[in-house]
């Protein structure tokens, strides 16, 4: 909570220096574009949040988006499905991707970690030998660039995406009977499966979520750039885990909430939008998202630390 | 013991690898004419001098995912000394200095500090990359004097030696793992890190020293990356970090830390490093080299995993 | 002139005062036995004398020379030995290396001697009299085997002093015989020994003086013969205890679980068949080793039958998971509480209702009102000592965290209960009451299967008592016939007792 009210603090604290020093950076077109850009990071995140409260990582979901991009493009231009099929079929590729993760995590039992480093480097390969490396999708329809590029009244349409996903994990994470079994795993897998928790499932269902949130990511960043590549998302899975991190879920599992990972998205973004606008270096936001980085570590240790005496 | 059962993974390896090369002789006899194997070792070198690192990293229960940053800061680093027109000696010592600084600040974080070395290293891979591209605004070292590419030795003599190199340096530190009091400490830290405490070892001392000793080494393999050509890039070494750990994993360390050797990282190293090449020379395209990465790296641990646990089921 | 002496030695931890100006000393050749209740600070005492914590104030002397900076190594160096009850090794070292470990001088560039290191683990496991391979690496071996490799490391470093604390909490009978007779033969060498025990039994025949500790202060120093059970007792725990085993006759219902034939090859038993009937507590009995532990990870689904059936309420049931074991009704209170039983860094309020997770929440989601208030009558039915039922289980007791462990079980209200070692590290006071749960919970119509390694508790508690010998049921004992002699005959076989 204390921790939470600090982040939420800084992020004040940053709109307030930007505005003052930006130029149109506090305006509502500019809030559009920040939810514009972050919206498939957030997405990642907010999936990534259950994923590393179990103690668990999932560096994969970069590179699944790529690959769930060139389903996208593959069923629709060159098998010629209908747009709305061929986005079906670019999520159902993501919970494939993720049911792999969920595989050999979940049932072999090994390191998510090595599991996921392994499917970084398959689903991104795949997405490249499919489309030798080069072809690029673009044409979609309007209909379909709606979802990345149009607006219902004032709000940008990722928006609404991004708070519909936002709200079911808040349910899930801090509402759910599922949550409490995730932050039981997350502390002790070994505790959780003495207490008859269904340990497996558990840790299979938050692999698969995060793989369907890899693929509904695939769709809002096509729809944004009109165009799927092989290359889509590079880095992406870097960049959602250090604003779950940000936002004070531990690395160690049992610890984090939803809430946080949204105000560390919202630090990123903010960051590097403000940095845009006032005519800073865009570098310095890599700098100081790392001093970010390890200033959370530390005001988490210190948190705890108190807490714990 | 038999070796048999200590070393289970380095003979699977290094058999998967044999039937690769006994089929290459069969289907693709071409893979062995003119310089393809010499060109994969080269190319091998500078990722088989990070793993040697990398795996001291992975034994003593940390990781190290920065190392593809401070890969392409070194490289910059020699590139600017020796442009400065100091001697090429200098510029490479200069170059391991860059990387045992950063490792250095790394195992500040992690050991002096106690924090988690997965975001500390995530935190200084994207601090690193950023800054560098700041300093350098992106543009290439160029215009080096004729003594940096070879090292000054020519390319005939630098293709062995870099290779060469790589090798002593891997061999050296696979000896003092096994015969050194400090290669058993690394051993003794990952293994458990308060036992090892409570026998005399220094946990924290350890574990930084390996995170100096990796950068030390990524130093070195981006001065033998960067001496094969004749400008210095700015954004080398992305993915640097994945293809590195991915040798040490498949070659069997657990990233548990304690278990694991570096005869294995090495044939994980040339796994992965001849696979791509053997490919295009068995007949697929080449753009296939990265999935059949990923394959090679979860069907070496899901083998293992399958291998345990049917090992657990039979016994008695 | 005394091997070890603490003057006034105190410690705090945060503010917790962990240890009040305690002095202690120890004798060439002496078996001086330290008892007392969890968290008087037996371990504070041994952390000081290991140098792996520093005392506030006070001195530490070993053989007459004061102790300054003490440290892991400088203790080692100067002859302090210690053998933990869970045996400090490097689990992925072998033998030969973990015995090394600690005894060779020499900075971090020094060359390892190989052979050498093999031949001298050698000669040092065969003093103690281990035949242990000594290229094998540790975590293959057994707990009384690792004992024995430190012990071997010990007299390596010439070690004067020998801490040892519980050294026998997972020994069988046979090996902790063996053991004393290892820790005599050290005496008449001049070493002193530091001996730490819950068991008096073991104290009573094993030490030369005995000194209690109760909440931080050393309250009495005595001569072994001239103490007896009850005084010691009385001063651990401050207070007189009344009969240590509450047992009251309940009636017995119907069989509530059946075993016929039940095995798993995994995990070493077979062919173990009883019955345990509603209201009754059944004893399981046995070495460690036996297959008890085993049995009770069985029926709970954590290594699945493969041969016979588990039959509830007379109908055959198929266990493959612990989620099946604890919808059939099923609760399981793992021998291991810190690893299994609890959920250290979570509060009091989630670890009762974890395994009830349904029981609180609507349609997936959590009642938190309905959690409070669970949480809130097992802490008073309990007498959860805790600040709230917020407070992280880390926080409490050892009798705390494992009430806590047993209301998470009754929470899901079951209706066969496995007890494992349930008073297993838990101080004089929190173990009378524990007992008294679980015999209430008996009279309310609960089948008890108790699994223990302490016979007084087992004989105590149980109505009726199952011997266990090799993976499978040697036999059974009924009311009276349960004696120490009888159920140690069957425990131990026909073969006849090694004389110690």
């Amino acid at each position: 909570m204390t921790y939470e009210r600090g982040l939420a603090l800084c992020l004040v604290l940053e709109i307030a220096l930007f505005a003052s020093i930006g130029w149109n950076f506090f305006t509502a077109g500019n809030a559009g574009e920040i939810v514009r850009a972050s919206a498939e990071i957030g997405l990642l995140a907010l999936a990534l949040t259950p994923v590393i409260v179990t103690g668990g990582i999932d560096l994969s979901v970069g590179s699944l988006l790529g690959l769930c991009a060139v389903v996208l493009g593959v069923t629709w231009r060159d098998a010629g499905w209908p747009i709305t099929v061929a986005a079906a079929a670019a999520v159902v590729a993501g919970v494939v991707g993720g049911g792999l993760n969920a595989l050999l995590v979940a049932r072999l039992g090994i390191p998510p970690l090595i599991v996921t480093l392994g499917t970084y480097s398959l689903f991104r390969g795949v997405a490249e030998g499919v489309t030798a490396g080069v072809r690029n999708y673009s044409d979609f329809p309007e209909s379909f660039l709606f979802l990345g590029q149009g607006r219902i009244g004032v709000v940008p349409s990722q928006l609404v995406v991004l708070v519909a996903a936002a709200i079911g994990f808040w349910l899930i994470v801090h509402r759910m009977a599922v949550g409490r079994m995730l932050r039981a795993i997350g502390f002790s897998p070994d505790g959780a499966r003495y207490a008859g928790l269904p340990v497996g499932r558990r840790l299979g269902s938050v692999y698969l979520l995060s793989g369907m949130c890899a693929g509904v990511a695939a769709l809002l960043y096509v729809a944004r750039l009109g165009q799927a590549k092989a290359d889509a998302g590079t880095g992406f899975e870097l960049m959602a885990i250090t604003a779950v991190i940000l936002g004070g879920t531990s690395i160690f599992g049992g610890r984090g909430s939803v809430g946080g990972t949204l105000l560390g998205l919202a630090t990123l973004a903010v960051l590097q939008n403000g940095l845009r606008l006032a005519d800073l270096p865009a570098e310095l936001a890599g700098v100081v998202t790392a001093a970010l980085l390890l200033a959370a570590l530390g005001a988490n240790r210190v948190l705890q630390g108190r807490s714990r005496k | 013991m038999s070796l048999i059962t200590t070393h289970r993974r380095e003979l699977s390896v290094a058999a998967a690898y044999g039937v690769l090369l006994v089929a290459l002789i069969l289907f693709a006899p071409a893979f062995y004419q003119g310089a393809n194997l010499r060109d994969v070792l080269v190319g091998a070198a500078p990722v088989l001098v990070a793993a040697v690192g990398m795996t001291l990293v992975i034994l003593a229960r940390q990781i190290d995912i920065s190392i593809g940053s401070q890969f392409a800061i070194c490289a910059v680093v020699a590139g600017m000394l020796a442009k400065a027109g100091l001697a090429m000696p200098i510029a490479a010592a200069g170059a391991l200095a860059a990387g045992a600084s950063l490792g250095a600040l790394n195992g500040v974080l992690v050991a002096g500090f106690g924090l988690p070395a997965i975001v500390v290293t995530l935190a200084t891979m994207v601090g690193l990359r950023e800054a560098l591209r700041w300093a350098t605004e992106g543009v290439w070292v160029q215009d080096l004097p004729p003594g940096f590419q070879w090292m000054g030795f020519g390319q005939d003599v630098g293709r062995f030696a870099i290779p060469g190199l790589a090798l002593v340096v891997w061999a050296l530190v696979a000896w003092g793992m096994r015969h050194l009091a400090a290669g058993r400490a690394v051993y003794a830290t990952g293994s458990d890190a308060e036992v090892a405490r409570l026998t005399g070892v220094r946990p924290r001392r350890v574990v930084f020293g390996v995170f100096v000793v990796m950068g030390a080494l990524t130093g070195l393999a981006a001065l033998l990356s960067a001496i094969q050509f004749i400008d210095v890039q700015t954004n080398s070494g992305v993915g640097f970090e994945l293809r590195v750990i991915a040798a040490v994993v498949v070659g069997g360390t657990s990233i548990a830390g304690g278990k694991g050797s570096l005869v294995g990282s090495l044939l994980g190293v040339l796994l992965l490093a001849t696979a791509g090449p053997a490919l295009t020379f068995l007949g697929s395209q080449a753009y296939w080299d990265r999935a059949l990465q990923g394959v090679i790296i979860l069907v070496a641990v899901a083998a293992d995993a399958f291998g345990s646990a049917t090992r657990l089921k039979a016994r008695p | 002139m005394s091997l070890l002496r603490l003057q006034d030695v105190s410690k705090a931890y945060g503010g917790v005062r962990a240890l009040r100006a305690v002095s202690f000393d120890l004798r060439p050749g002496e078996i001086h036995a330290l008892v007392g209740e969890n968290g008087a600070g037996k371990s504070t005492l041994v952390r000081i004398l290991t140098g792996a914590v520093e005392a506030d104030s006070g001195t530490v002397e070993i053989e007459g020379r004061r102790v300054e900076h003490a440290d892991p190594v400088a203790m080692r160096a100067l002859g302090v030995a210690p053998i933990y009850q869970q045996p400090a090794l490097l689990p992925d070292l072998t033998v030969a290396e973990n015995v090394a470990m600690g005894l060779e001088r020499g900075g971090p560039w020094r060359r390892i001697d190989w052979p050498g290191r093999r031949e001298r683990a050698r000669q040092l496991l065969a003093r103690v009299g281990a035949d242990i391979d000594v290229d094998a690496p540790a975590h293959g071996l057994r707990m009384a085997e690792q004992q024995l490799v430190e012990i071997a490391r010990a007299l390596g470093a010439d070690a004067r002093i020998l801490l040892m604390d519980e050294p026998t909490a997972a020994l069988t009978d046979r090996e902790a015989e063996r053991l004393f007779e290892r820790i005599r033969g050290l005496r008449a060498h001049g070493v002193g020994v530091v001996y730490i025990s819950h068991r008096l039994e073991e104290v009573a025949s094993l030490a030369d003086r005995v000194s209690v500790l109760r909440d931080g202060e050393l309250v009495a120093t005595r001569e072994m013969a001239e103490v007896d059970r009850n005084e010691l007792i009385r001063l651990m725990v401050g207070r007189e205890i009344q009969a240590l085993f509450p047992k009251r006759t309940v009636p017995r219902g119907d069989v509530v679980l059946a075993a016929e034939g039940l095995g798993c090859r995994a995990s070493g038993i077979h062919g173990v068949s009883f019955d345990v009937r509603a209201g009754e507590i059944v004893g399981f009995a046995g070495l460690v080793g036996a297959g008890r532990t085993e049995l009770a990870r069985v029926l709970f689904g954590l290594t699945p039958a493969d041969e016979g059936v588990i039959r509830l309420r007379g109908a055959a049931v198929r266990i493959s998971t612990p989620a099946e074991a604890v919808g059939l009704g099923l609760a399981y209170l793992p021998e291991d509480r810190r690893r299994h039983g609890i959920i250290a860094e979570m509060s009091i309020a989630a670890n009762t209702t974890l395994a009830a997770l349904r029981t609180i929440s609507r349609a997936g989601f959590l009642d938190f009102a309905a959690e409070r208030e669970i949480a809130a009558s097992y802490q008073q039915r309990f007498a959860i000592k805790a600040p709230s039922i917020d407070a992280a289980v880390a926080t409490l007791s050892g009798g705390n965290q494992q009430k806590v462990a047993l209301a998470r079980w009754l929470a899901t209200r079951p209706s066969v209960l496995v007890l494992d070692e349930p008073t297993q590290g838990v101080d004089v006071g929190a173990k009378a009451e524990i007992h008294g749960l679980i015999v209430d919970l008996a009279a309310q119509g609960l089948a008890i299967l108790l699994i223990s390694s302490e016979l007084p508790e087992v004989l105590g508690m149980s109505d009726r008592v199952v011997v266990m010998r090799a993976g499978t049921v040697a036999g059974g004992l009924d009311g009276a016939a349960a004696t120490q002699e009888a159920v140690m005959t069957l425990a131990l076989g026909h073969q006849p007792r090694l004389s110690a």
